[in-house]
């Protein structure tokens, strides 16, 4: 499979940990902190997976694609700039419905998207179970439980970055509907990412 | 029917309608029949925060204007 692009675009809500994740993953150092807003430049910082090569950039938390002050402005003018760009959709596994808003935003562009299910520990502490093989299902892309703080997850989610998947945001509200039934897509391959290689 | 800047302290109700910017407040997770509860209502036009799935979301008054909501009960009720 011919590789798309070599950018990794970081995106998500305020405070769901996309610093720390960007952190685990190229081993920077972007500032972290416990409340949301923290980033309102981007980072940029390399990840070497597999042999290949990927720059990964830590944009500034957003709730949507329509900018609402400087910061989200910034995460909205990378993704502009960046149209080649996989997009890591951060989630927070506690609040997954709210940054779901952002996901599909980011689908419907068009990107191919790879969403990291973070904080994954402090969900399983809450008792929120998220079921994320059918999330990878509907949404057609693969879903990966991570957590930056424990490092839980964080190889796998280096490893799928490759097996990012651009989704028809149509088929996307169908299967949630409950309409499993698309047509197999060339090549036979649902893009969820499960099979391991396709 | 409320506003849900007229929700009082504790007071839960569903969202009706939004006449305030729907995306702004669907992103922030406020969409047509959620059920929010109320928190603070700053005194001076200050913030309104209400609590929707377990998640406190704070807005402006004139935001939190534009919102309708049916009122369900009060905490403790």
């Amino acid at each position: 499979m011919a590789d798309t692009s070599k950018t990794v675009l970081m995106m998500g809500n305020p405070n769901v940990g996309k610093s720390a994740l960007f952190n685990r993953l190229t081993g920077g150092d972007a500032v972290v902190s416990n409340y949301p807003g923290t980033t309102v430049d981007y980072t940029k910082g390399v990840l070497i997976e597999n042999g290949k090569e990927y720059e990964v950039i830590d944009a500034p938390g957003t709730y949507s694609l329509e900018a609402r002050d400087a910061a989200e402005g910034v995460a909205v003018r990378l993704i502009s700039e960046n149209s080649d760009a996989v997009v890591l959709v951060v989630l927070d596994a506690t609040r997954v419905e709210r940054g779901l808003y952002l996901a599909l935003e980011v689908i419907e562009r068009g990107c191919p998207v790879i969403i990291a299910l973070n904080m994954i520990d402090a969900a399983r502490d809450r008792q929120i179970v998220v079921d994320t093989h059918v999330l990878q299902k509907i949404l057609g892309v693969p879903v990966v439980p991570t957590s930056a703080v424990s490092g839980e997850g964080v190889r796998d989610l280096a490893e799928m970055i490759r097996k990012a998947q651009k989704a028809d945001i149509e088929a996307v509200r169908a299967r949630a509907d409950g309409r499993f039934d698309e047509p197999e897509q060339s090549g036979g391959c649902a893009g969820c990412g499960l099979c391991g290689g396709c | 029917m409320k506003r849900l800047s007229e929700l009082e302290y504790g007071e839960s109700g569903v969202v009706r309608e939004i006449r305030a910017s729907q995306h702004e407040l669907n992103c922030l997770g406020i969409r047509l029949k959620k059920q929010v509860k109320m928190i603070t209502r700053q005194p001076i036009k200050g913030p309104v925060v209400v609590v929707v799935d377990d998640m406190e979301v704070a807005m402006g008054l004139d935001t939190a204007e534009g919102v309708v909501v049916e009122v369900e009960g009060h905490e403790g009720s």
